[in-house]
């Protein structure tokens, strides 16, 4: 999910927090960034991030990057400008954004103290000249803006007229664009009593830093969740596993098959594996989108206050849980793993058993999540080491597969293409749903991929007479098959019948005289150079059946003329009807 | 779903006229390959006439007609329907909505049939195009496949638009007006029929009629062109006049309309000539397919070059060919979208060149030119299954772009994964199509379970069964036996024979052939947590696989033998509940309460062997055989050690009874003595 941190830098975000006199906004706006980027880097510093500053005019400070350091040093010089206009930094957002086409889900995250902006570049300025205006051109950004997820920090506090009314402006906006768009702000301080209206400049606000943080928080929550499903593959307990989807699957939304409204749907809280398939049967199909399937890890989310206490909570030693239904097994292969360590320390001579304790204690830390095996890294080496992939059920009649994806930089990954919904979606490979293993056949019956689509117009010989030289060619051909006889007298009729037929069917019978006139001029040519007879024979015999109106039948072939005795018969015969001409 | 254009009907009018010629004359001159003087004199005054000919308006019909279908077909297998009606003095239905009739071969063989109408035949008024027309109207109001089968699910409005292409050819404006108007009133009526009480057929919701006016090469006609005209609310209208010849091109452009199609050119194709093996010259293929194939790709920033061939006036884009790397079909690539192909001009040398590289495997990249001078690869040409697809790629930046790699994640760093053992079960649980759904209720994913085991160790330090599997050749066969779901007697008795002799070589103190540790001899007592580590997962895989009652059998033996050597702790652990299930049974012995074991359960299984070793001199040999012996004898199977032994000779019990030091045999007395009583009890 590329994003851009977008930071309000007009002069207005200098003013201090009322009764927050060591903040003021651009510097809680700058801690918002760094707890966001703290967010983003626990958990597993994924998303691609840029940022940019906005104010009369929008500039990009830090370009997409995963390396976080970069934005958190570009924030550490940040010089106040002038005054704020939003749409220019939407605008120039888009421009951004376009290198991600549409595949990717788009994101903006701006920090503001939501100023209405002056003039013509004001918000209620640009509503005032969009209205009634929405389908033309220079409009046309805010349908690619309106794919995007808009997310606003909104820095202040209720009992500021200035920051609710440019928070009624921003969600006009929103409305007025149809874009998707939140806005965090803090709750309303509740003590607000009626009598106590001088008081509000002088009691402590509703923003400070932990309202910040509650912000931040809701927002990674909102927009930055990866999808945790389970993934199951077969029934032992250790093949199946929590497993997080990055980036998230978007919702589908899936047109009602005979009208009415469209369904969203969502994929499955356990995803299923069906079954496997050599990647190259599955080819390249049309896919929705592509996601890492990530091993999910208990990280401890950056608390505000994680001092030592949630590091000394954790059990330094893996302990298991005698409820555990699976305890029996868990134990067994804590046991043999001991057994197989102590195996080791045995050849090395170290009789203690200090080393394995060692080795648990660290289980928290990443090296550790490094060692401990997982079900991802193993699905993702067998499925590698047989180029194959699993076919999973993501819902309903929705399929997608997972396979061992290596980019060009030789990294290997475990990734998964989510198709869409439907059991017929990838047609050499048939309907998904009839998809089972060879013993389900029946006895004697045998099944491989692909499955044969009928044929198609390119794959049997189609005679298409539309352009004159296709038409001459397949004659040519006739009479180049013609000159070859005997050699070639099957090929000569079959491709005599496949013009006849062709013929036959668009009317063209005139075609079938301007052959027979060929072939017979070619008998003559051919007499004239001296030719073997059996080809002259075959030549006017063709013609003849040609012309005859009984050939005319769906039915009707031509064959050729039987030889020796055939060809006797007829060379008796051939006098006897010059005869009748003459 | 019901679009527009998933019902097509073309009426083609089959009167007198259209026997016509179309005035274009096709030479043949050139194939004589001799000057005409030295034919014989005689033949002269026909070779002229046989040189030349010329299509009939009907033979043009049919043909471009034809073509339609052929690249609708192509393009929407079975999704789009294209009809067609013959009509002189009555209307002649060629072919149904049914998929059996909705193919070329079809078609052609029924054209066949109607041939081109004779020249004989009077002028008259039966003769004409309206009996078809009436008839294209009642092919629309009956239901397509597709629609019969909404209704069985209980659509009640089903969308019914349709597209009429009559192929005529009118005297005037005045006619071509009748024509138009004879047309909505029949749709009117036979809308009128639909409704209650009749009921006939369905409703027609909007109807598109495209009337094709054709006239012979070099004929004025008196009836204009007419852009589309909305006549009612049901009925558009638009009117074409072409020469017979250009009627082909001219349903070309309009089918690109009809189904949203576009043109991409494939340039740059190398082809081998055929007269010069050696040198290749490059060759241009036009594709057609939806134009989504173009629109997918194509972020706000990107437009693919359009350009418009001389003759035609839609646009095709221009896509370079990509000599393909490899052979096979490319690696997955990142597809958005997969669509039919069909080439325009599919009988050409170079159409055919390219399918038929295509059909016999290989994958075509097409590059775009991007104006920077780089290049991407927007689409790729793949057939499979003997259909040709563009696959539409992703072109954009991708959010997935520079992966960490999967060994830098959690789990990354283990490398003792049983991989080449899961993808050999993978392999063995390749799917393959089936001609219906696989047999039983349950899920796919169900369907697989039964094929995976039941206990698969992810690493190899977790287990010790399937790391001896290569040592003790005896091992892959018996697993197999245990795994198998109808385990039947003599699997059983195989199965005791193994663990009968498993428990011998223990008794031996044999070690097991670990092949890992460098000759470091582990101690005795190493040897002994070999064996029960080996027994309790042998015992949690019988388990997890105890479908018969011989599995039920086995897991007996093994839990007394285990109790034999020492180790009892299944029973103390909630694993022992489970267990219950499956030892209850009126067949089994009674159940062993766990209070019997109950007298040494505070220990670890460690200490309890410790303990055990020390006070093993305190029972004899003999009493431990004997007390196993009772316990076997109690079972239903015969004891293990009599099923070795040919029938008629004395099974010797024990063998190597004496042969090893008695502490390796004895822990376990106390433990099997406390078992016996419970029995008894």
């Amino acid at each position: 999910m590329p994003t851009i941190i977008a930071l309000d830098v007009s002069l207005s975000m200098l003013r201090p927090v009322p009764g927050r006199n060591d903040h003021t906004y651009q510097s809680l706006a700058l801690k918002g960034i760094q707890l966001l980027l703290d967010n983003l880097t626990a958990a597993g510093k994924l998303e691609h991030l840029a940022l940019v500053l906005y104010t009369t005019v929008c500039e990009l400070k830090v370009d997409f990057t995963r390396d976080y350091d970069q934005i958190r040093q570009a924030i550490k010089k940040i010089e106040p400008v002038d005054k704020a206009c939003l749409m220019t930094m939407l605008k120039t957002s888009v421009s951004l954004m376009a290198t991600w086409g549409t595949q990717n889900l788009l994101q903006l995250v701006v920090f503001t103290d939501c100023g209405a902006g002056f003039g013509s570049t004001s918000i209620a300025g640009f509503l005032e000249a969009y209205a009634g205006k929405e389908a033309e051109p220079e409009y046309a950004w805010l349908k690619t803006l309106a794919t995007y997820n808009l997310n606003f920090i909104c820095l202040g506090v209720h009992c500021d007229s200035y920051f609710t009314r440019g928070l009624t402006l921003h969600q006009q906006l929103l409305d007025a664009a149809s874009l998707k768009g939140q806005l965090f702000m803090t709750k309303p301080a509740k003590s607000a009593e009626p009598g106590d209206a001088t008081s509000a400049g002088s009691h402590k606000s509703e923003l400070g830093r932990t309202a910040l943080f509650e912000l931040i928080e809701r927002l990674c929550e909102s927009s930055y969740k990866s999808t945790e499903v389970t993934l199951k593959c077969g029934r032992y307990f250790r093949m199946e596993g929590q497993v997080l989807l990055w980036p998230p699957p978007v919702p589908y939304e899936q047109a009602a098959l005979y009208g009415g409204d469209p369904t969203i749907r969502h994929i499955d809280q356990r995803i299923d594996v069906c079954g496997f398939l050599a990647l190259s049967d599955i080819g390249s199909p049309a896919t929705l989108s592509r996601h890492w399937v990530l091993a999910k890890v208990e990280r401890e989310k950056p608390t505000r206050r994680s001092g030592g206490l949630a590091a000394v909570a954790k059990p330094p030693k893996l302990t298991l849980d005698t409820n555990n239904p699976h305890y029996e097994l868990e134990k067994l292969e804590q046991d043999i793993r001991d057994f197989y360590m102590k195996d080791t320390k045995d050849a090395e001579e170290s009789g203690d058993d200090a080393d394995v304790t060692v080795v648990l204690k660290h289980s928290s830390t990443p090296q550790a999540e490094q060692q401990k095996d997982n079900l991802c890294v193993l699905l993702h080496g067998a499925l590698k080491l047989e180029n194959m992939a699993a076919l999973v059920l993501l819902g309903e009649k929705w399929y997608g597969f997972m396979y061992a994806y290596t980019d060009v930089k030789k990294k290997s990954n475990f990734m998964l293409n989510i198709l869409p919904p439907g059991s017929n979606v990838i047609p050499w490979l048939g309907d998904l749903e009839f998809l089972g293993f060879p013993e389900d056949l029946a006895p004697g019956e045998t099944a491989s991929f692909p499955v044969r689509a009928e044929r198609r117009s390119y794959s049997q010989s189609s005679v298409v007479w539309i352009r004159q030289a296709s038409l001459q060619s397949d004659v040519q051909k006739v009479l180049r098959h013609a000159k070859k006889m005997p050699d070639k007298t099957q090929h000569f009729y079959k491709e005599l019948n496949r013009i006849r037929r062709a013929a036959l069917a668009l009317g063209f019978v005139e075609l079938l005289e301007a052959l027979a006139l060929l072939l017979e001029k070619e008998t003559a040519q051919l007499t004239l150079n001296g030719v073997t007879t059996e080809c002259t024979l075959q030549l006017q015999h063709a013609a003849t059946e040609l012309r005859k109106t009984s050939n005319r039948d769906i039915k009707s072939t031509i064959v050729p003329l039987q030889k020796a005795s055939a060809a006797d018969a007829t060379a008796a015969a051939a006098p006897a009807q010059g005869g009748y001409l003459y | 779903m019901f679009e527009r254009n998933q019902k097509t009907i073309f009426v083609l009018d089959h009167t007198r006229y259209f026997s016509i010629s179309s005035e274009q004359y096709i030479s043949m001159d050139y194939l004589k390959g001799k000057p005409v003087q030295e034919t014989p004199a005689s033949g002269s005054s026909s070779m002229v006439v046989g040189t030349q000919l010329s299509k009939s308006l009907w033979t043009c019909a049919v043909e471009s007609s034809i073509e339609y279908c052929r690249i609708v077909w192509d393009l929407f297998p079975g999704k789009k329907h294209v009809r067609f009606i013959v009509s002189d003095t009555a209307a002649h239905i060629v072919n149904t909505w049914s998929p059996s009739t909705q193919n070329m071969s079809h078609v052609s063989n029924a054209m066949m049939m109607v041939s081109v109408p004779s020249r004989s035949i009077p002028q008259s008024s039966d003769y004409s195009v309206i009996h078809g027309l009436r008839a294209a109207i009642e092919a629309l109001a009956e239901p397509t496949d597709e629609q019969l089968l909404a209704t069985q699910v209980g659509c009640k409005q089903i969308p019914n638009k349709g597209r009429v292409i009559c192929i005529t050819s009118a005297r005037d404006n005045t006619s071509m007006k009748s024509l138009e108007d004879i047309f909505n009133t029949v749709l009117l009526q036979q809308n009128a029929l639909v409704a209650p009480p009749s009921k006939k057929g369905l409703q027609i919701d909007h109807c598109h009629l495209v009337i094709l006016n054709i006239v012979p090469l070099g004929v004025e006609s008196l009836v204009t062109n007419r852009n589309l005209l909305e006549i009612s609310p049901l009925l558009d209208v638009e009117i074409h006049t072409v020469n017979a010849p250009d009627i082909s091109d001219k349903l070309l452009h309009l089918i690109m309309g009809h189904y949203d199609l576009a043109s991409t050119t494939v340039t740059n194709i190398p082809m081998k000539e055929e007269q010069n093996a050696n040198s290749s010259a490059n060759y241009d293929v036009e594709i057609l397919h939806e134009r989504a194939a173009h629109t997918r790709v194509c972020g706000p920033d990107f437009t693919l070059t359009t350009s418009i061939k001389p003759g035609t006036t839609y646009e095709t884009v221009t896509l370079k060919w990509c000599t393909p790397r490899g052979c096979g079909s490319s690696d997955l690539q990142p597809c958005v979208g997969q669509y039919n192909v069909t080439p325009v001009d599919v009988t050409s040398r170079p159409s055919s060149c390219l399918i038929n590289f295509l059909l016999n495997g290989r994958s075509v990249l097409l590059e775009v030119p991007r104006k920077t001078g780089t290049k991407t690869t927007s689409h790729m040409l793949s057939a499979r299954g003997g259909e040709i697809f563009v696959h539409s790629l992703s072109i954009a930046r991708s959010a997935m772009d520079e992966a960490p790699s999967i060994s830098d994640g959690p789990g990354g760093r283990v490398s003792d994964y049983r991989i080449p053992e899961l993808g050999q079960l993978f392999k063995m649980s390749r799917m393959v199509p089936l001609k219906t759904k696989p047999k039983g209720k349950c899920s796919q994913g169900e369907h697989l379970w039964r094929r995976l085991p039941r206990y698969f160790p992810r690493t190899t330090n977790v287990t010790i069964l399937f790391n001896l599997q290569r040592q003790l050749n005896w091992l892959p066969h018996f697993l197999h036996l245990i795994v198998k779901e109808d385990m039947d007697k003599q699997d059983e008795v195989r199965c005791q024979q193994q663990i009968h002799e498993l428990y011998k070589s223990a008794s031996r103190g044999d070690m097991l052939p670990f092949n890992t540790t460098n000759n470091a001899r582990p101690k005795v007592g190493k040897t002994k947590d070999q064996y029960r580590l080996f027994y309790r997962e042998l015992e949690q895989l019988i388990q997890l696989n105890a479908q018969t009652p011989h599995h039920k059998n086995l897991l007996e033996s093994l839990q007394s033998l285990r109790a034999a050597y020492g180790d009892v702790s299944s029973k103390l652990d909630p694993g022992a509940s489970h267990l219950r299930s499956y030892t209850e049974s009126p067949l089994s012995p009674e159940r062993l309460e766990p209070t019997s074991s109950a007298s040494n359960s505070s220990s670890s299984i460690l200490k309890a062997s410790k303990r055990r070793m020390s006070s093993s001199g305190q029972r004899s040999l003999l009493d431990m055989i004997s007390i196993a012996e009772r316990s076997q004898s109690n079972k239903r199977l015969d004891f293990s050690g009599r099923l070795c032994t040919p029938l008629g000779q004395t099974a010797k019990l024990y063998p190597d009874f004496g042969n090893k030091e008695k502490d390796i045999l004895t822990p376990g007395v106390v433990t099997s003595n406390l078992k016996d009583e419970s029995i008894r009890s």
